[in-house]
C-alpha cells in the first residue's frame, strides 16, 4: 500500500492506494504539493472492478448523510465525507481523472476552512497575490503568458482562503492552457480582476454586490446542499467585502500592470 | 381575500448591500438580485408579517397607489415562489 501526503492550500490529504500505476501517477501530476505532518483528509484510490456508471457531466449528490456526498463521472466513482474527512475514488488510471477527483474533493473540503477553488488564474507580483477571474476563454491564460517576472500561482484554478486576518491566495496543482503546476507558494490577496477581452486596459472598480455577482459563477462548487451552500455564499461575501474588486478589460501586451498599479 | 403570510425559504442564503438584497438558491446556484421594494418585501418574509401590512408598507415609503403597490407585490411574491426563495400560507406558519 503506498501513501502519500499532499498539501494543497494548508490542507493536507493522505493519499493512499495499493496500485503502484496509481501511486506514480499521484506523484507525477502533483509534484511539489508533496507535503509532510499529519494529514486533515483521507484520499483513497483504486481502480474500478468494472464498468463505471456512466455519468457524462460531473455529478455530485447526498449519499446518506448531510456532509457525504457521491461524485461520478465517466471516468471515475467516489464518495467525499466533509464531517468525517475522508474520500474514496475508483478511477482508470490517467492523471487527468485525479486531478479532476482532486479538484473537485478540495472545493468541499475547503469550505469548512473558509475557502474556495475559484476559476481563476492567480500571480504574486511584488509581494501580493492578483487573481483573474472568468470562464474559459476570458483570458486566464494569456494574463499568466503577459507575466513572466511574476509567481505563477495558477493559470486555471485558484485557492482563496479567508481565516481570519486577510484574504490569502494559494498557489495549485490545478493546470490550464499552460500545463504546468503553480508554485506551492501563498500570499496576501490585493486584488480581485473579472477578466474581459477589449482594444484597451481599463479597470473599473467594483462595489461589493457587483462582485459578488461576478464572482459567484466563478467557484468551483457542486453540492447543492442548503447548509454548505451558505458557506461558501458567506465565505464569497467576505471575500469582496475584504478585497478590492474590479472589472478589468484588457489587450493582449503587459500593460495591464500598469493600470492596476495605478487604480 | 384571506390573508395570506410569508416565509424565507430556510435553503437559501442572503445578504443586502446598500439596501439591495442578494439572494442565492441552493437549487440551482442562482443569485437572484433585488431592488430596494423587492428587499422590503424579502426582509418582511417573516412568516408573520400580513402581505396587506407588506403592501401598506410600501405605500408609505415609495409613494405608491394602494392598487399599484398590491398587484406588484403579489405578482413578486409569485416569483419568488416559483423560484422556491419564499413559501406562502393563509395562516401564520409558526402558529400550525
Amino acid at each position: 500500500m503506498a501513501e502519500l501526503c499532499l498539501g494543497i492550500a494548508g490542507l493536507r490529504t493522505a493519499v493512499v492506494t495499493p496500485d503502484p500505476d496509481l501511486a506514480g501517477i499521484v506523484r507525477g501530476r502533483f509534484t511539489g504539493f508533496v507535503s509532510s505532518g499529519p494529514a486533515d483528509w483521507r484520499l483513497e484510490i483504486s481502480r474500478p472492478p468494472g464498468r463505471l456508471p456512466s455519468a457524462g457531466d460531473v455529478v455530485v449528490r447526498p449519499d446518506g448523510g448531510p456532509t457525504r456526498f457521491s461524485v461520478q463521472r465517466r471516468d471515475f466513482a467516489g464518495t467525499v465525507d466533509v464531517g468525517a474527512r475522508r474520500a474514496d475514488v475508483t478511477l482508470t488510471p490517467d492523471d487527468v481523472s485525479l486531478e479532476s477527483f482532486v479538484r473537485i474533493l478540495y472545493s468541499l473540503a475547503l469550505v469548512e476552512a473558509h475557502g474556495l477553488v475559484v476559476h481563476a488564474a492567480s500571480l504574486i507580483r511584488d509581494g501580493g497575490a492578483y487573481l483573474f477571474c472568468g470562464p474559459s476563454g476570458s483570458g486566464k491564460t494569456t494574463v499568466a503568458r503577459l507575466s513572466p517576472d511574476a509567481t505563477l500561482l495558477s493559470d486555471e484554478l485558484s485557492i482563496v482562503r479567508t481565516t481570519g486576518g486577510p484574504a490569502v491566495c494559494f498557489g495549485t496543482p490545478f493546470r490550464g492552457e499552460l500545463a504546468l503546476a503553480g508554485a506551492d507558494r501563498a500570499a496576501r490577496l490585493v486584488g480581485i480582476y473579472f477578466l474581459r477581452h477589449g482594444d484597451r486596459h481599463a479597470v473599473l472598480a467594483l462595489r461589493p454586490r457587483q462582485a459578488l455577482a461576478r464572482l459567484l459563477p466563478n467557484v468551483l462548487f457542486f453540492a447543492r446542499e442548503a447548509d454548505i451552500t451558505a458557506a461558501v455564499f458567506r465565505i464569497a461575501t467576505g471575500l469582496v467585502d475584504a478585497v478590492p474588486c474590479f472589472d478589468l478589460s484588457f489587450r493582449p501586451d503587459p500593460g495591464f500592470w500598469e493600470v492596476i498599479r495605478n487604480a | 381575500m384571506p390573508e395570506t403570510y410569508l416565509t424565507q425559504s430556510p435553503r437559501v442564503a442572503w445578504r443586502v448591500y446598500d439596501g439591495e438584497a442578494v439572494v442565492l438558491s441552493p437549487d440551482d446556484s442562482t443569485l437572484n438580485t433585488l431592488n430596494s421594494v423587492g428587499t422590503l418585501i424579502w426582509e418582511s418574509a417573516d412568516g408573520m408579517t400580513p402581505v396587506s401590512a407588506i403592501v401598506a408598507r410600501i405605500c408609505e415609503e415609495f409613494a405608491v397607489d394602494p392598487e399599484r403597490a398590491g398587484r406588484d407585490t403579489l405578482a413578486f411574491i409569485a416569483t419568488l415562489r416559483v423560484r422556491g426563495l419564499v413559501t406562502v400560507s393563509e395562516t401564520i406558519p409558526q402558529a400550525r
